[in-house]
């Protein structure tokens, strides 16, 4: 499969990498979002703490104007209860109005009136009162100073298109002597009468406005009304401006979100507004509330690079973690490349020892398959020469005899080269069976006539079985080979005036050849060395043979698709069965040619 | 209760009247009174209320006079309005222009009458039940004067100033009966409350009887 990786380290160190670095991504980006999560948080809180001391501020105007409506609900009861004033509003008096009320009213006119306490004399004490008649008009003072003085302009906007059914919140801006920019504070109560319940009458105080302490530093606060701003702590050039900018605002509806920011002289500045007077019948005033953000900025800034920090450093946490588990993660992955890296060595070692075990297969074979070429020749050249010193006629009888023994042997020499050149052929895989039909029947009556002419004096009998024109699927000299082998050593290894047993018979589409001698038997632990190559078995040397015999048989038998083996070597005989692929006789017009 | 107390001051005009001349008309009749206003519980015992600025007793009672030019007494004519268990008796006076009103106190506790009616306005001060002389006030004004107690809240009481001496206070249920009247042309008139007087042009003959009804 794949070629042994030779950089495996590396590759781990690169896997071991990437997990570091998408471990830090992950980090970084989680941290990352929760740091920016913490900001918002941190910067929305800051926002809120604002809007929070500008609700602050105006839930304590909001006590305030409560303890003044209380006191002056308490105040108007008091008041419609004097006969005269009944008097003066129902019986066409209205001149003797303020003379009846003079006296109920005295200790709100004056601020150290009581023991009370200066804030609630200060909660309670008023600049003027007027008193609003059933059309919800002004009644006019006999005498203004006793009452509060106001310009006609002022007292005008003090009216009412009707009677309130309840307390309505106001706010008057006077032109002052100095500054020329005066807020009051103007609350109408209704007055109602004890008897019948109806609202009779109006009073209307106008109080200082009410300067709650700031709930945080540098913030300005004020009332915006009628298009202008009263806020003294910014400048008259600024206050246009922010003016037309919450009228703007105030105009198109959008004063539910009612905070904006603003760039002032100074910086950018958050305006919160909100509708000082829910409501009410007099025209709508705007609580107005000024905050600079640079402290916030300041405030804020100091805080991002404090978060920066903390995530700087828990990120730096993170890279370390990251580093440790990539590190821990990468270790089994590791190991297994590793593992993996020594099994391929040894892989590539067996696959080495294999190939070269091959090639020395290869090697052999072709170094004996050249040997018993080149030994050929001169084993041809030898037999040639002997023959011609036999045929001359001058040579003794027993120099014949030498000279004839020597021309069997390079006969012998000759077997011995052919059957190791088939053999080395076999053993380099070179040799390819061309598979026909072939006459076993034939090739064993064959057989049988060239033993018969052999020469020799054992004196041996031998038997047939087989049925005729039995057919095999072989390369006819090869089956030639095998049968003459067999019939080779049956003659070789038997006794004198023993026997020979030919037997053969088909059976499920195989062929089975046994060949049975009466030779002495072979001994048991020698049985299993009898296809190895030059073995011969415990013969005596006078038998001829070289211990090829059955080795070749064997192979050859296996090329055939079939074995050779050996069935028994007893006392009755030593027999060998090979066996073959039936095949099925070749037409008559081929079988003419075989 | 109020009927019965009335009936006194009915029965001294009617004598006045029969004791004068026979000769003189006789107007009757009814007028229709609005329909009593139930007060709330605690202000049950207001007999003069006040509605949208609007003067009346409750019950509703009306005064009928004869408006017409009619000379000046030779005599002031006099008159009383007592203050009784913290009412003013009677609750609604009708009184000639120049009348002297006496003010008695009958209850044991101080009053302070006064009004800031345009027809008059006075200021009796406080006074005790036996202040003498009694404190009186002339009213030579035409018109209505409402009369509180400075002292008392809730007193309320009516004198209803006219430049005539024909007039009669209707009982609970809106009948009258002006006697002594001298023929000729007027305008009869039905003062219900602060804001509404209704009238009616009459023609009396000597010994008639008028039957007029107000609606």
């Amino acid at each position: 499969m794949n070629l042994p990786d030779p950089s495996t380290p590396a590759a781990i160190r690169r896997f071991r990498t990437r997990l570091l670095l998408a471990m830090m991504l992950v980090g970084s980006a989680v941290a990352g979002l929760t740091l920016v999560l913490a900001q918002h948080q941190l910067a929305a809180t800051a926002a809120r703490e604002l809007e929070r001391g500008f609700q602050d501020q105006l839930d304590a105007r909001r006590n305030l104007q409560e303890l003044r409506h209380a006191a002056l609900v308490e105040r108007c009861r008091e008041l419609v209860r004097r006969p005269r004033l009944h008097a003066a509003l129902e019986d066409g008096a209205l001149d003797l109005l303020y003379p009846s009320a003079q006296d109920e009213l005295r200790d709100v006119m004056e601020a150290d009136a009581g023991g009370r306490s200066p804030e609630q004399a200060y909660a309670l004490h008023a600049e003027f009162y007027r008193f609003l008649d059933r059309t919800g008009a002004v009644i006019p003072p006999p005498d203004p100073r006793a009452v509060g003085a106001l310009t006609p302009a002022e007292e005008v906007r003090l009216a009412l298109p009707a009677l309130p059914d309840r307390q309505q919140l106001g706010y008057l801006a006077r032109a002052a002597e100095d500054d020329g920019d005066r807020l009051n504070e103007v609350i109408a109560m209704p007055i109602r009468s004890s008897e019948t319940g109806e609202v009779i009458a109006a009073i209307v105080l106008g109080f200082q406005p009410v300067a709650p302490p700031a709930a945080a530093a540098g913030i300005r606060s004020g009332v915006w009304l009628d298009g202008a701003l009263h806020l003294p702590a910014l400048p008259a050039a600024e206050r246009a401006g922010v003016a037309a900018e919450l009228g703007r605002r105030i105009a198109s509806g959008a004063a539910a979100e009612h905070r904006f920011e603003h760039l002032l002289a100074g910086g950018p500045h958050l305006l919160f507004f909100q509708r000082a007077n829910p409501g009410s019948s007099y025209a709508p005033a705007y609580e107005v509330a000024v905050y600079p953000l640079t402290a916030l900025a300041a405030r804020q800034r100091l805080l991002r690079w404090q978060v920066l920090g903390a995530g700087a450093l828990l990120l730096l946490a993170g890279f370390g973690a990251s580093h440790v588990l990539a590190r821990r993660l990468a270790r089994p992955v590791e190991q297994l490349a590793e593992d993996s890296a020594e099994q391929r060595i040894q892989r590539a070692r067996a696959e080495a020892a294999l190939e070269s075990t091959h090639e020395e297969l290869q090697r052999a074979a072709r170094f004996s398959a050249d040997a018993s070429h080149q030994l050929k020749t001169p084993v041809a050249v030898l037999r040639a020469g002997l023959e011609e010193l036999l045929a001359r006629d001058h040579l003794s009888a027993a120099d014949c005899r030498e000279l004839s023994a020597l021309v069997h042997q390079t006969y012998r020499l000759s077997g011995v080269i052919e059957d190791l050149l088939l053999l080395s052929r076999m053993d380099a895989g070179r040799l390819k069976i061309d598979f026909a039909p072939v006459n076993l029947s034939h090739l064993i009556e064959g057989s049988l006539d060239d033993l018969g002419a052999l020469p020799d004096g054992l004196e041996l009998g031998v038997e047939t079985d087989f049925p005729p024109d039995l057919h095999i699927a072989a390369e006819k000299r090869y089956a030639a080979l095998i049968l003459q082998n067999l019939l080779e050593n049956a003659r070789k290894y038997n006794r004198p005036g023993g026997r020979i047993r030919i037997a053969a018979r088909l059976e499920d589409g195989r062929v089975y050849l046994t060949i049975t001698n009466t030779g002495e038997p072979i001994a048991p632990e020698l049985q299993a060395h009898i296809f190895e190559r030059f073995h011969r078995g415990a013969v005596g040397e006078n038998v001829p043979g070289y211990g090829l015999g059955l080795n070749l048989a064997r192979q050859l038998a296996c090329l055939h698709q079939g074995d050779l083996r050996l069935v028994r070597s007893d006392a009755t005989g030593t027999e060998f069965e090979v066996c073959f692929r039936a095949a099925e006789p070749a037409p008559v017009a081929v079988e003419g040619v075989a | 209760m109020k009927p019965a107390r009335l009936l006194p001051w009915l029965l001294l005009l009617l004598a006045l009247g029969a004791g004068r001349a026979a000769a003189q008309a006789v107007i009757e009749g009814r007028v229709a009174l609005p329909a009593g206003r139930r007060a709330p519980v605690v202000n049950q015992r207001y007999e003069v209320v006040s509605k949208g600025g609007v003067m009346a007793t409750n019950p509703p009672l009306a005064v009928v006079y004869l408006a017409g030019d009619f000379p000046a007494p030779a005599t002031p004519p006099t008159a009383t309005m007592a203050q009784q268990a913290l009412t003013f008796v009677p609750l609604l006076l009708p009184v000639q222009t120049g009348t002297r009103v006496a003010f008695p106190n009958l209850d044991d506790t101080y009053h302070d009458v006064f009004s800031y009616s345009p027809a008059k306005r006075f200021d009796l001060g406080r006074y005790r039940p036996d202040e003498r002389p009694v404190p009186s006030q002339v009213f030579d004004v035409a018109g209505l004067v409402t009369l509180r107690c400075d002292i008392h809240e809730h007193m309320r009481g009516l004198i209803l100033v006219l430049d005539t001496p024909h007039f009669v206070v209707t009982d609970a249920e809106g009948r009258f009966r002006l006697t002594g009247l001298p023929p000729g042309r007027y305008v009869l008139k039905a003062w219900v409350d602060s804001r509404t007087t209704r009238e009616r042009p009459v023609e009396l003959k000597a010994g008639d009887v008028l039957r007029v009804d107000f609606p």
